[in-house]
């Protein structure tokens, strides 16, 4: 590596503090995966970063290529955080959404599609605030992993009526004989097929009710799975 | 590699575990209090000691004391009526130092974080909505970090006290005396726009 300096495009997935005054950013970036930096003196009032590095920031960088860990010089906002940060509801589902992908993103491992994704994704975030925003990234985010579920026809026998089961280890629905996993409501299997068939604004615009909880329930279980974790902002806001 | 005796090893770890002390800089200290007079030590030993043993949380608002209130809350002449939330007891000295505020304090001992999980119920929160009432506070000023933690918790609390018909306030967000405009992020100066304050009148 002849020039440690880099310019990157990227989404703060989430800090933690460092000694003092300093922190450590979780950046998706644009083409070089999840990096991991110093930001020096944010936690001053009179940091020259400011907001710029909060959780849900779109930014653009220069960073110094590190052994560990990179450092951030220079900051610059992309998108204005304002809208994400002034409601609550606006703020936990970015949080949702960055949790998400903090899990999925591998460090160094350039993904840009995954950091296209979350910048739409957050965009739509600071502009409404539907109960299925954040289920419906958790299925796009599946399915551009790999493990977009099979919604058309029964995953063990290819029977396409009655679908009454969705199984997160099978990764589909499932007929009334071969049922398993937990029940699924006709409903809410064409709202998932809205979501992942291309009719994503429909989808969005519903508004919550027991079929966009249930839809939310099964997101969270299939990428729950799938991480083989706990996603901890759902969890939480979940109790409320 | 153990090449001080135990004594000192064991010194060297213990202070080694304390915040922001790497094993350089512990072997420093060690070696500082090996050469200092016996008194020096044995005063600090007993400071340690005393501090552990004599300080508590104050029961009404959280903050430490070394009673059953804290100095704030037993002094009389302070507004009982408002109540400025702040996430450490730290902060209460942060705000003491300008002087500006009379009223009383609630330390949450901590703020909301949905990333690590951190949710309401390990915040001193209900400790707070109990105070409302019998206290008949009418203004709650919400003055965590203005970080994202802070601001979820803000948001969080000012939804939350909603019902009880209180006045609720955030503390304002702007731009630091002293500083360059130019540097400033779009978010502190946005905010600090949006408070601007009339000099006309």
């Amino acid at each position: 590596m002849t020039n440690p300096l880099y310019r990157d495009t990227a989404v703060v997935l989430r800090t933690y503090k460092l000694g003092e005054a300093d922190r450590i950013v979780v950046l998706l970036t644009e083409h070089h995966g999840k990096v991991r930096a110093v930001a020096k003196g944010v936690r001053k009032t009179m940091s020259k970063f400011g907001a710029r590095l909060e959780p849900l920031s779109h930014v653009r960088l220069l960073m110094y290529q590190g052994r560990e860990l990179d450092i951030v010089s220079q900051a610059e906002s992309v998108d204005t955080l304002a809208p994400l940060v002034s409601d609550l509801d606006h703020l936990t589902n970015g949080l949702a959404l960055v949790e998400a992908v903090d899990q999925m993103a591998l460090d160094r491992e350039p993904a840009p599609h995954l950091y296209r994704m979350l910048v739409g994704a957050l965009r739509t975030v600071a502009e409404r605030s539907g109960p299925l925003v954040v289920p419906a990234f958790y299925w796009k985010l599946l399915a551009s992993e790999g493990v977009r579920p099979e919604l058309d026809e029964c995953v063990r026998c290819g029977a396409e009526d009655p679908l009454v089961a969705f199984d997160v280890a099978e990764g589909g629905v499932l007929c009334r004989s071969c049922r398993s996993g937990a029940s699924l409501s006709p409903d809410a299997l064409a709202v998932m097929r809205m979501i992942l068939g291309g009719r994503l604004n429909e989808a969005l615009d519903l508004p919550a009710s027991p079929i966009t909880h249930e839809v939310a329930a099964h997101a969270n279980r299939a990428l729950e799975h799938h991480l083989e974790r706990r996603l901890r902002t759902v969890a939480m806001f979940e109790s409320h | 590699m153990a090449a001080y005796t135990t004594p000192v090893q064991v010194l060297i770890d213990e202070l080694g575990r304390l915040p922001g002390i790497g094993p350089k800089s512990a072997q420093r200290i060690a070696f500082h209090l090996l050469k200092v007079p016996a008194d020096d030590v044995a005063r600090l030993a007993h400071a340690l000691t005393e501090a552990k043993a004599k300080v508590r949380f104050c029961a009404r608002c959280w903050n430490i004391a070394d009673d059953e209130l804290c100095p704030i809350c037993a002094d009389e002449r302070r507004d009982p009526t408002t109540v400025c939330v702040v996430e450490e007891a730290r902060d209460i000295v942060a705000i003491e130092r300008t002087g500006e505020f009379r009223g009383r304090y609630h330390v949450l001992l901590g703020a909301m974080s949905p990333l690590e999980g951190i949710g309401p119920e390990q915040l001193k929160v209900k400790e707070l909505f109990a105070r409302i009432e019998p206290e008949g506070i009418t203004e709650v000023i919400l003055c965590t970090n203005p970080n994202t933690e802070g601001e979820v918790t803000a948001m969080y609390l000012a939804r939350m006290l909603q019902p009880f018909g209180v006045r609720i306030t955030r503390i304002a967000s702007g731009l630091p005396v002293g500083g360059d405009l130019e540097y400033a992020d779009e978010l502190t100066l946005g905010r600090a726009l949006e408070g601007r304050r009339d000099l006309s009148a």
